[in-house]
This record gives C-alpha cells, sequence and structure tokens, in this order.
C-alpha cells in the first residue's frame, strides 16, 4: 500500500478519535462537575463529594419536575402511540402520492420551529379553553412525538413479508385478529424503539413545555434552565446526570426485555 | 410462503385500512395545523400599533430586526458548514473502513441525543467557563498563567451547536455513501485515478444528494435552535428564536411575536420545500 495512502488512512482514524472526544466531552465534564465538593462549579477538583444529589433531593423543584415530566412522557407516548401506530400500519405499504402526501404530513411536526409552535399553541389552546396545564402540555408533547411513532411503524412494517398477515387472512383471521395477533408482535422490538424516542424527545423538551409552565405543571427542562438563570452550582450537573441515567436504565430495561432491534435511523 | 408478488395478485392490501390514518391526521390538523395557521392570520384585523402590516413592515425594515433575521440565517449557514466539513470525514469513516467498530461509531453518534440538551449544553459552560475545565488545562501546560475568558459567545455557540446538530449531517451522508456502488470507484482506479482523484471525481458527486440533506435538515434546525444559544449566547446572539422568546418574557407583544414566528416558519417551509426537490430527484 502506497505510504501516501496509508499516511491518510491513519490521520483519518485519528480525526475519528478526536472527534468523538468532543462528542462525549461534554458529557463527562457534566459528570465529573457533579461530584465536586465547592459550591460552583470549579477545576481542578479538590474533593469528590455526593452532597449535589443530596441537594438534588432536597431541592423540591428538581423532584417534582422529574416526576411530572415522566408522567408527561408516559401519557404523551401512550396518545402519541395510540394515534401513531395504526397511521404507521396503513401508511408502510402505501404507493399512491396520497399516501406519501399524509407520511410527509405526519412527520412534518419535526421540522418546524418548536418555538413557533409553541407559542401558537399557547394562544390557540387558551382560546379552545384549555388553558396552561396538564392537558395543553400532552396535547403539545404528542404533537412533537408523534413523528417518531409514525417513522419508527412505517419503516419496520414496511420491511415485514406480506406474506404473513396474508397467511393469517387466508386462514381465516380478522382484520383485528391480524394485527393484534401478528402483526403487532412482530415489529414489537422496534415500535418499542420508536415510543423511546417519543418519550425522550417530550423528557428533553423545553421549548414547548416552557409556554406552558406554572408553579406544578413545570417540566425538569424548564427548571433547570430557571435555575441556571441564577445560580452555576453542580446540582444541574447532579440532575443532570440522573437523568442520563435513568434514560440509560430505561433503555437497557426495554432492550432486555423486548430487545430493540436495528433503528432505522439513518432515514 | 408467498412472496409480495404473489400477495399484489391476490389482491391482499394489508390487514390496516387506509383509514387507519384518520384519527392522527385529524389530530395534527387541530393541534398543528390550526394554531399555526391562527398564530399566521394574528394581527391582520387589528389596525395601527397592534396590526399584522406594522408588525411586518417594522421587521423587514427596521435595521435591528433586520440584522436579527440576518444573523440567524448567517449562524445556520456556518453552524450548516462546519457540520459538512466536520462530519463528512466521519461519515466517510463510517461508510469505507469501520468494519467492526460501525455499532460502536453509531452508538457514540446518538448516545449525546439521549442526554438531555440543557445538560449538554451546560457541560459546554463548564468546559469554557473561567474556573473551568479547559482554563484548568491550559494553565497546567503551561499556555496560561490566570483564567481567560474563552466564553466568546459566537464561538461558544456555534461549538455548542454543532455538537448538537453534526449527528444528522453524519448520519444523512453516511445512508447515501453506504448506497454508492463500490464498482465505480474501483473501475475508476483501474483506468488510473489515484485515491485523490477517484474521492473528488466519483464519490463526492455521488454523494452530492447526502450533503443536501443533511445541510438543508442542519440550516433548519439551527434556524429554529434556541437553547443553546440561549446558554452559550451571552447576550450577544441576537436569533429570531431568542427575540421571539425575549418578546414573549419581557414586552408581551404577543402580536409582534407571532410576526416574527411566522417568518420563521416561512424559512422553515422554505427548507423543507428544498428537502422535497432534493428526494424528488433520487426518483
Amino acid at each position: 500500500m502506497p505510504r501516501k495512502f496509508r499516511l491518510g488512512v491513519i490521520a483519518l482514524r485519528a480525526f475519528v478519535v478526536i472527534f468523538f472526544v468532543f462528542m462525549l466531552a461534554p458529557i463527562l465534564v457534566v459528570f465529573v462537575a457533579s461530584f465536586g465538593t465547592r459550591d460552583y462549579v470549579s477545576f481542578p477538583m479538590e474533593g469528590f463529594s455526593l452532597k449535589w444529589y443530596w441537594r438534588v433531593y432536597e431541592y423540591k423543584p428538581f423532584l417534582n419536575s422529574l416526576i411530572f415530566s415522566i408522567e408527561l412522557a408516559i401519557a404523551s407516548t401512550i396518545l402519541a402511540g395510540l394515534l401513531g401506530v395504526p397511521a404507521g400500519l396503513a401508511l408502510s405499504r402505501a404507493r399512491s402520492n396520497l399516501g406519501q402526501f399524509v407520511t410527509m404530513f405526519l412527520l412534518a411536526p419535526l421540522s418546524i420551529p418548536l418555538i413557533v409552535l409553541g407559542l401558537a399553541l399557547l394562544y390557540y389552546m387558551s382560546l379552545l379553553g384549555f388553558g396552561i396545564g396538564f392537558w395543553s402540555l400532552l396535547i403539545g408533547h404528542a404533537v412533537v412525538g408523534l413523528p417518531y411513532i409514525v417513522r419508527t411503524v412505517t419503516a419496520v412494517h414496511r420491511s415485514l413479508d406480506i406474506g404473513i398477515e396474508e397467511s393469517a387472512s387466508i386462514l381465516g383471521a380478522t382484520r383485528w385478529q391480524i394485527v393484534l395477533h401478528v402483526t403487532l408482535p412482530l415489529i414489537r422490538s422496534a415500535m418499542f424503539a420508536g415510543f423511546l424516542f417519543c418519550m425522550l424527545s417530550s423528557l428533553d423538551n423545553l421549548t414547548i413545555s416552557f409556554f406552558f409552565g406554572t408553579a406544578t405543571t413545570s417540566t425538569l427542562p424548564v427548571v433547570m434552565l430557571s435555575y441556571l438563570e441564577y445560580q452555576f452550582d453542580p446540582s444541574i450537573a447532579a440532575i443532570g446526570v440522573i437523568q442520563m441515567l435513568l434514560t440509560i436504565t430505561v433503555l437497557l430495561v426495554v432492550d432486555r426485555v423486548y430487545g430493540l432491534g436495528k433503528l432505522n435511523i439513518a432515514d | 410462503m408467498l412472496s409480495r408478488s404473489n400477495a399484489a395478485r391476490i389482491g391482499f392490501r394489508g390487514a390496516v385500512g387506509f383509514a387507519w390514518v384518520l384519527p392522527s391526521t385529524v389530530f395534527l390538523i387541530a393541534f398543528f395545523v390550526f394554531p399555526l395557521i391562527h398564530n399566521g392570520l394574528k394581527g391582520f384585523t387589528e389596525s395601527g400599533e397592534q396590526s399584522a402590516v406594522t408588525s411586518y413592515a417594522r421587521l423587514l425594515t427596521e435595521a435591528y430586526y433586520l440584522g436579527t433575521i440576518v444573523q440567524t440565517l448567517v449562524l445556520s449557514l456556518v453552524v450548516t458548514l462546519i457540520s459538512l466539513l466536520l462530519g463528512y470525514p466521519i461519515a466517510y469513516y463510517l461508510v469505507r473502513y469501520a468494519d467492526k467498530s460501525a455499532n460502536l461509531i453509531i452508538f457514540l453518534l446518538i448516545a449525546p441525543l439521549l442526554t438531555s440538551i440543557v445538560m449538554r449544553t451546560f457541560g459546554w459552560k463548564v468546559l469554557f467557563a473561567r474556573t473551568g475545565l479547559l482554563n484548568m488545562l491550559l494553565q497546567q501546560i503551561g499556555l496560561t498563567v490566570r483564567p481567560i475568558n474563552l466564553m466568546n459567545g459566537y464561538v461558544a455557540t456555534v461549538i455548542g451547536l454543532v455538537h448538537v446538530l453534526i449527528p444528522f449531517m453524519v448520519l444523512s451522508i453516511s445512508s447515501v455513501l453506504r448506497g454508492i456502488d463500490r464498482r465505480l470507484e474501483e473501475s475508476a482506479q483501474i483506468l488510473g485515478a489515484n485515491k485523490l482523484q477517484t474521492f473528488l471525481l466519483i464519490t463526492l458527486p455521488l454523494s452530492v444528494e447526502g450533503i443536501l440533506t443533511g445541510s438543508i435538515l442542519v440550516f433548519m434546525l439551527t434556524n429554529g435552535a434556541f437553547v443553546s444559544i440561549l446558554l452559550l449566547g451571552q447576550g450577544t446572539i441576537h436569533t429570531l428564536p431568542l427575540l421571539i422568546y425575549q418578546q414573549f418574557m419581557v414586552t408581551r407583544d404577543v402580536n409582534f411575536a407571532s410576526a416574527m414566528g411566522n417568518i420563521l416558519l416561512v424559512f422553515a417551509l422554505v427548507c423543507l420545500f428544498a428537502q422535497l426537490r432534493v428526494l424528488r430527484r433520487r426518483n
């Protein structure tokens, strides 16, 4: 192999390594900073302390908003799932122009700037009488999370051999029986991956949640944001680490129980 | 097992009818389209200071607001270009060289998306802060004696945004690169082209679609970016989303904020339209 070429590959490899150090740096830094002893984030670290995790537990808004965020994420994912799974199943085999248009339409919330949608939803909801609060948040998060479910279900159902459902039909299964006993079990793993993405988008959503925040219905990112405006102490790092660990745990549990399968994320 | 073509001939169209899309479609029309239309029409019925016409006139003629619009677009352009320049080599490596480590690389790309954006942005604040990690390293190496202010708002924001958005670029490009027939590259090399020529004349042009898709996506996402700019910009960066936030929080001028939102929406729709054109070219 010509020398110049080998050098190129080595340089590329080094670049990839540096790139991933760059990608992981903020996360690792936050992880380390969460154990700081001083009242502000500082390096070099002088000691090792768990006091910021204790502070997270003590500071009511953090804990309450975390629980609320989780409840909201689950609820909005259920709503988005009820709407999106049937749509995904119907659209996966649609070759018509109408089908493609509807698919694009259902995926549209991904592309709209959330701050515009949040502002618009706020005034629209108050017009409808929903006001701010849990229901408005639920609807807002479901709108934003729906594309994740539609996209995953469509992709995995498309790769399923239609012959399987056809055989069930020939053997006498009704429409509902086919969906419940044949289709859904087969796409289960990828479907749960879609649910996971939907939940994560809800947990992390700041822009929409911000418009609907009240004392009792603030989500964790909103609380973290207002905390950051006045303080720069490691408790943000601690709550961030807790949230990350929760996410990883859920990921591992779902993968262990159902298997997440290959994620079609490239489209 | 019946093959796909057999099933089509028999007429089985799947267990699920097209009507199953109705609940989700109605839901989105009610809670996605209508709010945006309502926002778009706001202010056209009023006159004077509060009217929509006045708002748009101010936004498009007053230097401050025009500057904000320009800053938004320029920032998106900068982030897109950097993401492209840094992301393309990663995508290339992922598709061409990473056989065993491909899954690991994809995981490392997606993993940051699993953490909170507030946490990631906070991490950059920690890295750049006066008492932060980078300052400590610089002092230990001996390049600086006192903590220096690394938090140049613009640079920090660009870094933060690239960090968040580059996975989208890499995944867009890599999915297109994967589809390029390697025999084309081999033929070029047989015919005498060296590695660089093969890349520039064969691979790069064939991957343009991935470049366009990724770039439009990153551009669109930067346009709407809010959290990173708010936390890292240190008040020096003024983009449309930030202005909308300020209008809402401080001046409570709702009609004005809506007008800004509509301009932002128009940008997003243009990007969507452009993406459609790129996809249409594929087919």
